[in-house]
This record gives structure tokens, sequence and C-alpha cells, in this order.
């Protein structure tokens, strides 16, 4: 076996960075314009419209792009956002260290200069965070409740206003079927009145309430909900926005409840704020977030423990080729099953019922995980009678058997299902369900009480669960390759703590982005909430890491300061000497990185119709961020304008307020911090060692610049 | 009719080494790790060219992992700094680059063998004999009563690996963590003999690195769907534990060769449950509050389990088994006879902790002398990087509490033997001449070959087109910018020595590192007040280093030995 050293000329790996990411660049921003990627040899195509997926389509086989996959992956498998904005920081800053090769800059100290930048700069923009503080608090006292008709907050600023109306509409069509869903028939915005911020002091926990009372509440709610907004402190606070920038200023402040101080303080700005131009997935996410409080409330009392949302038990349902307008969300569990079932759906109708939850395959062949199952036994039989019987069809019966004796009348499986078993559990009226998503399963063993099993033949009484209700929900547009006619049931129980997301869409390429979109949304009002602290959006953050990073870049000219970085700390290497003759050359390139994103942002949100003119927007700003003395207030101060974009002048001539824009802490950050890993990786890689080849296998042609051990 | 082929006779090549393909191939490999040696050492990409993972490395034991070489010299190089490697973690680089320096630099002589062999050998025990010497000045004694010079070992090893991606921040943030690891595993009433416990590193790609940290006991880690069916913990003094290492899974034992008949109606799978019930009965009657399996558990008898108030954990993995064995002083139980009841062991406490997305069962033991570091990266490579670098400080903190010394490094060590070296084989010729049977000029070029491939070595360090001096007073190594104006003064232009310890303020008559000067005597014994700068100083590990020299020597002359390689073509 043979080792090839590939000594790499002019950096070709970052300038390979470089390339990958400028395919990406239109996703950046709230405006994402889609993309097909046809493959030539079998004509097919795929609609994407994220950077995560554009990757999963690309060829990466380098391995720079293996790298690039990787750290993509990694960061969508943490966060499920902030990837467009990683694939872009590394096309920019691998140009900008490919810039300070140019320039003569000494690798490692491109290196420390660099991560010693980004990292003072995620310093300094902590001093922008907004702090996410009780937009639950007191959510469940009776103070909120009643007071909802006169606590008004601005509803979602959607574009297009007339989807709302068309929703309605179409809800209550829905709703009429069955009292489970005139939940739907709320306004789909309405959840977040309910997360009004109080005073700390007005907490009035009323133990006595009663899941009817909420109820009672709720539709008084509804009932309310055309109210004029009027009386909305988000209006009146018009005089004076005052900044929190230190944690321990803002408990002292938020003890007093001062309404001067800002503050990230109900949910539905939150939402709105964090929607980033997709008002249809958050309406979705808020909608979930609602049941699922409201779901905590039921449960309250028991051994529930409340998370400020549980983003692992929400569960998507893709219905390809339904309208739009469809989307809902429901609580339980929605599940699409063919037509043949629909007889028995409606004779388990109106009645609780007896479930069982199967951790694997359904099947006669299925063993656990783990299981060697011997390949040479076999099995012989005296008389030739029994024969006749294949062990599927005994198993088959066992199994009928055991469900007969436990009154079971609804089976949940996570794997396959024998079909076999499933047309005789129809015979007999049992509903057998297989591909059942873990946490599904899960949230059934908590709320039914049924514990898990891992063959159904070995289960007790103590396994079986109750009380779960099956309805219909409506018939879906059949396939429209196998023709199969198919319809969607609605699993659930008291208080169970699942929430059926239901994503409609009549394009079928479409379901995937949709589905994505919603799941980033959700992730990103997670993040929010758990971190409780949100930074500025629309490009604040990046504004201010620009204007530091030049102060650092005019410090160290200025002062020629000596205080180095990374390993050059310690050490007493002739780069810590030099590092102030180079450090404005390669904070300057990382700047530019900004820069670019700025613009682009800018230019993708179509505000702007040429590159120029975004970057001479971002020029204007950085000026007045520099003249005004204080960069942060500065950008505090254009920020609080109510823009959605701070750089954003153009349609503030809009009469409506526009709601400000708010992006996740950590994800953010840590994806900075993984592009510009990525870029210096790169950069330090000096030879490519591919192992495991035999000396004919490349041609001569190939093997130029190879050195062979 | 079947086609016999003779045989192609063996190649022999004498001399394998001037010229030739090992010339270029040894070159080759040389440039290959002097480029990653040091904290500014450039990185690898390491794959197979067909899709396969992308490593990123300058670490040794990765790069020699994962790099096959041909050549018969090539492959006794690589494969003595491997089990170098697999010994001390630490030093190997510096033993590869020695090693190719020491071969190069011999050959090029053209001296014979056997005088070649036997000076490098009196060179080499010069050297040991120094550093383990009392008046030797380029190491200094641990004080374990305080952690400045450990943490600045540890620190040293984690900056010298770039690919960890760690700014500066993290880098405090691991030291003290490898180094409150190290320290939980030495055990609390230390007797004649200490056994030290066992640091297990528990993956958390992902996250922030911020995020990584030490815990005492053992974190298994479990799925969200195994964790919701562990019964709420009770709470207790102590838990009995019992451990197994055989599958509990109900597979038949192995049915070896042919087709066993099993007549209708007979289940070989059910008698299998049955036996585990049994099992499962034992345990209930004996009381155990937990059960840790290495292998599979069977669904059925953890269901069993579950129902009389045990905890059943699978899937613990061949690595664990070993501390939580000594953790707990359980027996691992390999059979599913009955069980004697000394195999059981305790634990004092249970819990389950969460860290990132991934969820851990929290053993905490009576006698903690085993803990866990939860290692945080942001991606797989960098990770892996980071975790073979734990390892090789860890390793080399263990080490120094054998030796209690370390050696300086930044490339002092090496500049300071060489001017030892040079100043001995100079001043006191006689007694090695007499002593070795050569002559005068003979030991004057070996010496001389030995001395530049030391020196190299150190100039390996940079990478970035800087020139090396070194002074004439320590004979330690400093760092400055090459091409310098002639108008400063650029023997005033380093601060500090490659290790820290001494500051340009002093005189000191800087030269070119390779270039010719008279030898001179570098000032012996460590002054004491130089040890209390110890915070800041850069430091290596003395046992793997010394070793390290060593294995270099050594292999360097097995090398220069060869007179021929025989190779079988069929």
């Amino acid at each position: 076996m043979d080792c090839r050293v590939i000594k790499n000329r002019r950096h070709t790996g970052l300038q390979q960075l470089s390339s990958f990411a400028e395919t990406g660049r239109t996703f950046l921003g709230p405006v994402k314009s889609s993309k097909f990627i046809i493959d030539e040899e079998c004509h097919e195509s795929v609609l994407i419209s994220s950077a995560v997926r554009l990757l999963e389509s690309l060829d990466l086989t380098s391995a720079v792009g293996q790298l690039l996959s990787e750290a993509m992956q990694a960061q969508n498998k943490t966060y499920r956002t902030g990837t467009s904005t990683l694939l872009f920081l590394v096309g920019a800053w691998s140009s900008a260290a490919e810039e300070c090769l140019h320039l003569g800059v000494p690798i490692s100290l491109i290196v420390s200069v660099m991560s010693e930048g980004l990292n003072s700069c995620i310093e300094e923009v902590e001093s922008l965070q907004v702090p996410v503080h009780s937009v639950y608090d007191h959510i469940d006292s009776r103070e909120t409740f009643s007071g909802l008709s006169v606590s008004l907050y601005p509803s979602l600023q959607i574009p297009s206003g007339t989807d709302l109306v068309q929703k309605e509409h179409d809800l209550k069509d829905v709703a009429s079927q069955s009292l489970a869903f005139c939940r739907l028939s709320r306004r789909p915005v309405k959840s977040p009145q309910l997360f009004r911020l109080q005073a700390r002091f007005e907490a009035d926990e009323n133990t006595s309430r009663t899941p009817q009372t909420v109820k009672n509440n709720l539709l008084a709610d509804t009932r309310c909900r055309k109210s004029v907004l009027t009386h909305s402190r988000h209006f009146s606070r018009t005089d004076d926005h005052q900044w929190i920038s230190k944690p321990g200023e803002l408990l002292e402040q938020l003890s007093a409840a001062a309404p001067k101080t800002y503050r990230c303080s109900d949910l539905a700005e939150l939402e709105v704020g964090l929607s980033h131009g997709d008002p249809s997935s958050m309406r979705l996410v808020a909608e979930a977030v609602w049941l699922q409080r409201q779901n905590a409330g039921l449960r309250r009392g028991s051994r529930a423990v409340l998370l400020p949302f549980d983003i692992s038990r929400i569960f998507t349902c893709c219905l390809p080729g339904l309208p739009d307008t469809l989307s809902c969300v429901c609580p339980g569990y929605i599940s699409v099953l063919s037509m043949s079932s629909a007889t028995l759906i409606k004779e388990l109708q109106n009645q609780p019922v007896r479930v069982v939850l199967v951790e694997g395959d359904l099947t006669e062949s299925y063993r656990h995980l783990g299981f060697n199952k011997p390949t040479n036994i076999k099995t012989v039989s005296e008389s030739v009678k029994v024969q006749q019987d294949s062990s599927e069809e005994l198993w088959t019966d066992h199994v009928l058997q055991v469900l007969i004796k436990f009154n079971v009348n609804l089976v949940l499986a996570r794997g396959n299902v024998s079909e076999r078993l499933a047309e005789k559990c129809i015979d007999s009226k049992r509903l057998v369900i297989g591909s059942v998503h873990e946490s599904v399963l899960q949230a059934f063993a908590e709320a039914s009480g049924a514990v898990q099993v891992a063959y159904i033949t070995h289960m007790n009484e103590n396994c079986v669960g109750s009380g779960v209700s099956v309805t219909t929900w409506r018939s879906v547009p059949s396939d429209t390759v196998d023709g199969i006619s198919r319809m969607t049931v609605v699993l659930k129980t008291e208080g169970i703590n699942l929430v059926t997301v239901v994503l409609t869409s009549p394009v079928t390429a479409q379901m995937q982005t949709k589905e994505d979109r919603f799941w980033t949304c959700a992730s990103r009002l997670y993040y929010a909430l758990k971190e409780q602290k949100v930074f500025p959006g629309g490009g604040a953050v990046e504004l201010l890491c620009l204007t530091h990073l030049q102060s650092l870049a005019g410090q160290s000219v200025n002062k020629g300061n000596q205080d180095c970085s990374g390993w050059l700390h310690n050490t007493s290497s002739w780069l810590a000497s030099s590092a102030a003759l180079y450090k404005p050359t390669v904070l300057k390139s990382l700047a530019d990185g900004w820069h670019r994103y700025l613009s682009t942002l800018l230019r993708n949100t179509a505000v702007y119709s040429s590159d120029s003119e975004a970057a001479t927007s971002v020029q204007r700003h950085l000026q007045n961020a520099a003249d005004s003395g204080s960069p942060s207030s500065y950008i505090l101060n254009e920020y609080s304008k109510l823009n959605s974009v701070i750089l954003n002048s153009g349609i503030s001539d809009k009469l409506e307020p526009i709601p400000r824009v708010y992006d996740v802490v950590t994800p953010k950050t840590e994806a900075w911090r993984r592009a510009l890993d990525l870029v210096l990786l790169v950069l330090q890689t000096d030879s490519e060692i591919i192992t495991g080849l035999a000396h004919t296998h490349r041609s001569s042609q190939e093997s130029e610049g190879l050195l062979f051990l | 009719m079947s086609r016999l082929e003779a045989k192609k006779p063996s190649i022999c090549s004498r001399e394998p080494l001037p010229g030739g393909r090992a010339g270029a191939s040894l070159a080759a490999l040389r440039g290959l790790v002097a480029s990653c040696y040091g904290p500014a050492g450039r990185l690898k990409q390491l794959h197979n060219g067909r899709g396969g993972p992308v490593a990123a490395t300058s670490h040794s034991a990765a790069l020699l992992a994962g790099l096959p070489v041909s050549h018969p010299v090539l492959k006794v190089l690589t494969a003595a700094v491997r089990s170098h490697v697999a010994c001390f973690s630490d030093a190997g680089l510096f033993t590869a680059i020695l090693c190719c320096n020491l071969v190069e630099n011999v050959q090029r002589l053209g001296l014979t063998p056997t005088t070649v062999i036997r000076l490098n050998k009196h060179l080499l025990s010069l050297c040991t004999s120094y550093l383990k010497s009392e008046v030797c000045a380029c190491r200094i004694p641990v004080d374990f009563g305080s952690t400045q010079i450990l943490l600045s070992l540890v620190r040293s090893i984690l900056t010298s690996k770039p690919a960890c991606m760690l700014i500066a921040k993290e880098i405090d943030h691991i030291s003290t963590l490898i180094l409150r690891a190290f320290l939980l595993t030495i055990p609390e009433n230390a007797q004649e003999h200490v056994i030290l416990g066992k640091s297990v590193i528990v993956p958390l790609k992902g996250q922030r690195v911020i995020d990584s940290a030490v815990l005492p006991g053992i974190l298994i880690e479990v799925s969200e769907v195994q964790l919701m069916k562990i019964l709420p913990i009770k709470k207790s003094d102590s838990f009995k534990v019992a451990v197994f290492c055989v599958s509990l899974s109900g597979d038949l034992s192995d049915t070896g060769e042919g087709t066993l008949l099993v007549s209708y109606g007979v289940s070989l799978e059910n008698a299998a449950l049955d036996q585990l019930f049994n099992l499962g009965k034992q345990l209930v009657n004996d009381h155990v509050d937990l059960v840790l399996c290495q292998k599979v558990i069977h669904p059925s008898l953890k269901q069993f389990l579950r129902t009389h108030q045990i905890i059943a954990v699978d899937r613990i993995g061949v690595s664990l088994m070993e501390p939580l064995s000594k953790v707990t002083g359980t027996r691992p139980i390999g059979s599913l006879g009955s069980i004697s009841p000394s195999s059981y062991g305790t634990v004092k406490d249970l819990c389950i902790a969460k860290f990132g997305c991934k969820h851990f069962f929290h053993l905490i033991p009576n006698k903690t002398t085993v803990c866990s570091l939860l290692l945080c990266n942001r991606n797989d490579t960098a990770w892996d990087e980071l975790k073979l670098t734990c390892q090789t400080a860890l390793h080399a903190l263990q080490l120094t509490l054998k030796e209690p010394y370390v050696l300086l490094g930044g490339g002092c060590t090496e500049t300071h033997l060489v001017a030892y070296i040079r100043n001995k084989t100079r001043n006191e010729p006689e007694s090695i001449l007499r002593g070795e049977r050569c002559s005068q000029t003979e030991l004057q070029l070996i010496t001389e070959a030995f001395c530049s491939a030391l020196e190299s070595l150190a100039g390996s360090l940079e990478h970035d087109g800087g020139e090396v001096l070194t002074d004439g007073k320590y004979g330690h190594f400093w760092s400055v910018q090459a091409n310098l104006p002639s108008a400063v003064n650029w023997p005033d232009l380093p601060s500090r020595c490659g290790c820290g310890l001494y500051s340009s303020q002093e005189e000191l008559s800087w030269s070119f590192l390779r270039s010719a000067r008279h030898p001179f005597p570098p000032q012996t014994c460590l002054s004491p007040e130089a040890k209390d700068s110890a915070d800041t100083l850069t430091l290596d590990c003395f046992t793997a280093k010394l070793s390290g020299l060593q294995v270099a020597v050594e292999t360097a002359s097995l090398i220069l030995d060869l007179s021929c390689v025989i190779e079988d073509t069929n």
C-alpha cells in the first residue's frame, strides 16, 4: 500500500472552500430563492432552499468538501439553524485568509489574529443581547386570563394579509367536525397573548383553577380577539428605548418592573422577530407552543416537568397535495392510513381504547437488536398434520389471542407491521399502526400508562395503556403513484404531551422545504427561550462586529499593542513581536468578511438592486457608527427605530410599524466559530495524504505533484 | 489442468540508503513530520481519496497510524516511532524527526557503520547521563505542592497541536480539566505502591469546548428511549451492583458447525429466555439494585427486572468494563449459571445527567479514583485531535508522577544539549577516543552530525520563515524575524528564549543556529529563582523525551547498519 503526498500550491483548499460557499450565497437572509438541482444522468431534480440541503445534493468528495459538509452537518445537528450563515462566512473568510496570504502574512499569525479577533467580536456583541425573561411568567394565573381582553398586542405582521382570512374560512369547516378541533378556529396568532409580561409581584397562583375554567377563558379570549389595539405598551413606549446591557442592571430593573426598560418580554413579539421572513411557519410554531402550554396546564399536579418549550414532543405530519391553508397544529398524533380502515375507525370512535406500544417491528421474524439468530437450526416434526400451519400463522394467531385477552384495540409499533397480522386485526376490530416515531410512543406511554414492549407475546396487563381516543380527521387526496385513497386519523389521550403539526403543500416538491423551515423556526424559538436571550437581528450584531474589528485594527496601528493571542500569548517566537505589524491587515480582512455578509444580506432582502448600492449603505452606517463615538449605542438607536432590517430605510414609508427582528445567540456565534475554525483548519493544512492506493491505479499524469513513501 | 507458475526470485538490493528510492522517501517523510512539529506546525489531511473520513492532524499517533509506507527502511522507522508513542504518547514527532536527521546526516559522511554506531551510542549516553544528572540545566524538578509546573506542562502539550482549534481561554479551561482529572485518579491514602485510577474520556461532539467538564465516577451514555424506561432512582446510601460481561440477549450459545435438528414444538429461544429469567430471579433474591451489562439484555428480562425495582442498563461497551469493575468492586459475571455473591459490588449514588443532547447514567462510587472527562469540541475532526492530545497530556502527567522532572521546551533543551556535547567532545575527547578506538577526526565528524541533527530538529519549530539564534551563555533557543534590516541592533530583538526561562536583558552573545561557532560550556545548574517563573514556561515531558532520544538514536543506528534489503516479490 502506498501513500501519496500532494503539495498544495497556492492554497487550493481555500479556493475550493470559497467556490463551494459561493453556491449558497442566495440562501442568506429572510428572502431565500430556491434552486433546482438536476442530476444529468438520471434526469431527476430536487427543489432546495436551504444551505444544508444544497450541500447534501452537491458532490463533495474532496477532502475540503468533506470537512465543509462535516461542519455544516454538525451545526445543523446541534442547532438546526445558522447553516447559511456558516456557509457564507466560510466563503467570505477563506477569501479573506487568501488575501492575507497574498500580502505575505505568516500563516500562524493569520490563525491567531483571526481567531482572537472573532473571539473579541463575540465578547463585544454580548452587549447587544436582549434578555428574554418571564415570557411564560404568570401564564397560569387567573390575572392573565381575565386581563386578556385589555392586554392587546400587535399581531404577527404577515405581509400577505389575505392569507389569514382565507385560513379562518377554511378552518371553520373543519372545526365543525369535532370538539377536539374547536381550538383550530382560534385565530392562529392568538396564543401569544397569553404570555403577556406582568410584573413579578402580580403573581397570583390560583391553585383552584380547573381545566374547565381554562377552557372558558379561552372562549372568552376567542370572542374578544377583534378588539382594537389601543392600550399596548408596545406602542406607547415610543419615547424612551433604554436598552439593557449589563445583567446586573437588568435584574435591578426587572424587580422594579420599570416600563421604560427595553426587553423582549412577550412571546408574540419574540415569535415575530424570530420568524425571519417566514411567518407561516412561525405561526405554526406559535400554535404548537400554545398547545403545549395548554397540555402542561392540564397535567399540572402530575409529575410532568415543565420545560419552556419541549421541541422533542412536536411531531410533523406532511400531507402533500392539500392546499397550503390547511396546515395546522393539533394535539395528539396524526397518522395517514389507507381507506380500508375507515369503517374500523368509525367503530372505535367515541369510546376510550386500550393501547399496546411495540418498540420494534411487529413481525414474526423480528428479534431485538443484539440477538443473533442461529442459522443452522432446523425444525423436524413427527406428524404431517401440524406442519400445515406455517410459523407465521401460528405467531399471528398467538398475537391475536393476546390482544383479545387484554382487550386491546390499538397497537402502535415503531417498526414495520406484518401485513397478515394487520389484516387479521382489522377483521377483529383492532387497529395496528406501524412506523410510529419513538417520541410519539413515549408520549403515549406517559399519557396512557402503557409500557413499551419488544415482543407483544411477552406482554402482561401492566403493559397496556388505556383511554386513547381515535377519531377520523379528513380524507387525503390519493397518491398519484399508487392510487390508494388515504385518510388521516387522530389519536390522543387526556393531557398527552404531544403536538402534531400538519404541513400541507399543493406542490409535493416543496414538502421537504416546508418541513425544514418549520423546524428551523421551531429551533430558533427553542434556543431563544432556552437561553433567555436574543440578539437584535437584521444585521445589527454583524455591524457591531464590523465596527469593533475596525476599531481594533486602528488601535493596533496607533499603539502597536503587544497583547498577542492564542498560543502566541506564552510564546517567545518572533511572530509575537511582529504581530503588531500584521494585525491591522488581518483584522481588516476579517472585517471585510462581515462587510460582504452585510451587503449580501441587504442585497438578498431585495431592498437594494445592486451590490454596490448595498455596499455603500453598509459603508454609510459604518461611518455613522464610527462618528457617533459609541458604535453599540448607535446601532441600538438605529435598531429601535423599529425597522425590520437595521440598515434598511427603504420600507419605512409604510404606515404600520414593522416588527423587530431577533436572532438566536449561541447558534449564531457558534456558526461564526465553526466557519472560522474550518477556514483556519484548511489554511494550516499544507499536505493532503491519500492512503491506501496502489501505484498502478494512477496514471502518470495524475501522479504529478505526488510524493511516494 | 492446473498450471503452475514458477516462483519469482527474491530481489536483493545492497546498500539501500545512498541515493536510490530510500533516500528520497526518507527525505519526504522527514519533510512531512518536520512540517507538523510545534505550535505553528502545519496540518495534514488524511483520507483515502474515495470519500472516506478526513482527518486533519499534526499528531504523530494519528499521522503514522494512517500513513502506510512501502519502503522497508521507512517501515522500520515508523514502527519504532509508533511503539514509542504507544508507550509514552508524547514526543513522537521529536523521535521521528531526530531519527530522519541522524540517518541523513551520518550517511553523508561515508564512515563505516560500526564506528558510527559506537560513537552515536556514546554521544547518546553523554546526553542521557547529563539529563539525568543533578547539574543538568534544562530540567526542572516538579513540586507537586503547586500546580504551576504541571499546568504549564499540560498547556504546552495542548498548544503544540493547532488542529484542536482552541483559543487561549479554552486552552486554560481544558488544561485545568486535565489536571483535575489526573488528580482525581490518585488514590487518597497512598501506600508504598500507588495504583493510579483511570480517567475515561467521554465524547460530546458538536458542543462548545468551554462546556467540557470533569466528573468523579463513571458516565454511561444511554439513549433517550432507554432513559425513559429507567425507574425513578430511589434514595439510598449504597446500591448493590451486578456487572455482566456476557450477553444477556437470549442468544443460543454457539451451536458450532453442522445443522441442529429440533423437534417440532420445542423452542430453543424460549429455553434460553427461561434461563435468563432464572438468572433474573436470583438477582431479585440477592437484592441487587442495579444490573449493568456490557452487551445486550433481552427486553423481556429488562421488563422482568423493572417490575422488581431493579435498574438495568445494557450496551455499556468493553472500554468501560475495566474502570467499572474497579469502581464498583464487582467481578464481571461471565456465565448465565448461578452467581457467586462475591461478584457483586456497590456504588454510593446514581443519577441521571444530561449534557448537550446526550443523556448519561452517572455512577458515583465510594472510592473515587475513576473520573470521567466529558470532552466537547465543535466538530469531529477537531474533537479527534483534542482527544488524542488530552490522552497525551494525561499520560505525560502520569509519567511525571513517576519521574518528577520536566524538561525545558520550545527547542531550548535541544540547543542546550548541543552546546554541552560540542564542548564536551572538544575539551575532553581523550576519554572517548581511548574507549571507542577511533580517530579524532571521526569523533569530530560524528559529533557534528549528531549536533546538527539536534539543531535542525530545534529549527523545525520555525515554519514561517523566521531565523533561529542561540546564545553563548545558556545555549538556549531564540527566535527572530528573517532578513532583519542591518540598522536594527538585532541581538536586542528576541524578548524571551523558546522555553520562556530567560529574557534578553542580560549580556548574551547570539549567533545563528547551525553557524560555526566556538564551543562554549553552557551554564549548568538551574538557578532556583529561574524555577519560580514556571507558570509561563514551555515544558516537555521528561520521561517521554528521554525515551524519544534513545529510540531515535538506536533506530538510526539500526537503519545505518542495514546492508541489504531482500524483497519477496511473489
